[in-house]
């Protein structure tokens, strides 16, 4: 059944194309690939205002207390399949994007006069993109570990936007 | 799939830093011992009018962050044996 529209799945797309093709580039293709990432965050943002019910942060954004109970359901591997995101998916959803946005934002300080060539900066933006690689390699490794969890190709799921429907005992948000 | 995103992880940890992007230029310019100092280049290009706000060592050049004498931003590459200007791009550049 469809779970993720379009939107989201382009963003998806775009953003993680940004972030590796960034990574290999320096220069005015490495700012105007910063500049994309952090309009498609914006547009993200705008999105889980006005997009549909599976792309809205309130939807599958959980408080701290239900985020530990699901994570100590995972260790205990009895944690539900969920249709859209899981309560730790999500949270990395909202690291992710807030990372791409510190690192794009202090790439683009550093371009201005004000903060040309300033060492600090330059320091904090590569930081910064290390633990973006951080935090993008444990979403990958989560993604992978769910899939094999409950027999899902989540990858296939972020290009086609369907799941499979829900099952007893899954939960449908 | 799962094998395929357990090896994309992997690549990511260990792979990614070994391939991140590097300088704009490199200078073939040997031990630091033979250098001139980054002071006698950023005295130069003052006088030139430029406002230097960053020198450092990349690829074996020095690489200068500065505002040139008409304002604009340059990031310029210079060779530290000869501290004469590196185009950008060049390989192994000899100065």
């Amino acid at each position: 059944m469809p779970v993720w529209d379009p939107v989201v799945r382009i963003a998806h797309w775009i953003l993680a194309t940004c972030i590796i093709a960034a990574w290999f580039t320096r220069g005015a293709t490495h700012d105007w690939l910063g500049y994309g990432a952090l309009g498609v965050v914006a547009l993200r943002l705008l999105w889980g205002w006005v997009g549909p019910r599976h792309a809205h942060f309130g939807e599958f954004v959980r408080s701290t207390a239900a985020t530990l109970a699901y994570a100590r359901a995972v260790v205990a591997r009895a944690e539900p399949r969920y249709l859209g995101h899981n309560p730790l998916g999500a949270w990395m959803i909202v690291a992710l994007l807030a990372m791409i946005a510190l690192v794009a934002g202090t790439g683009w300080l550093s371009t201005t006069d004000r903060f040309w060539g300033v060492e600090w900066l330059q320091e904090t933006h590569h930081l910064l993109a290390d633990a973006l690689l951080v935090l993008a390699t444990l979403h990958v490794a989560g993604v992978a570990y769910t899939s094999l969890r409950h027999r899902e190709n989540l990858v296939r799921a972020m290009i086609t936007g369907r799941k499979p429907p829900p099952r007893a005992g899954d939960v449908f948000e | 799939m799962k094998r395929g995103l357990c090896l994309l992880a992997f690549s990511m940890l260990v792979g990614a830093p070994m391939v991140r992007a590097t300088g704009l230029a490199t200078c073939d310019s040997g031990a630091p011992e033979g250098w001139q100092p980054q002071e006698k280049l950023a005295a130069s290009l003052k006088e030139k009018g430029w406002q230097v706000r960053r020198i450092k060592v990349d690829g074996g050049c020095y690489e200068v962050y500065a505002l040139n004498e008409k304002g604009e931003r340059v990031e310029a590459y210079f060779h530290p044996r000869t501290l004469s200007p590196v185009p950008t791009g060049a390989k192994n550049h000899k100065g």
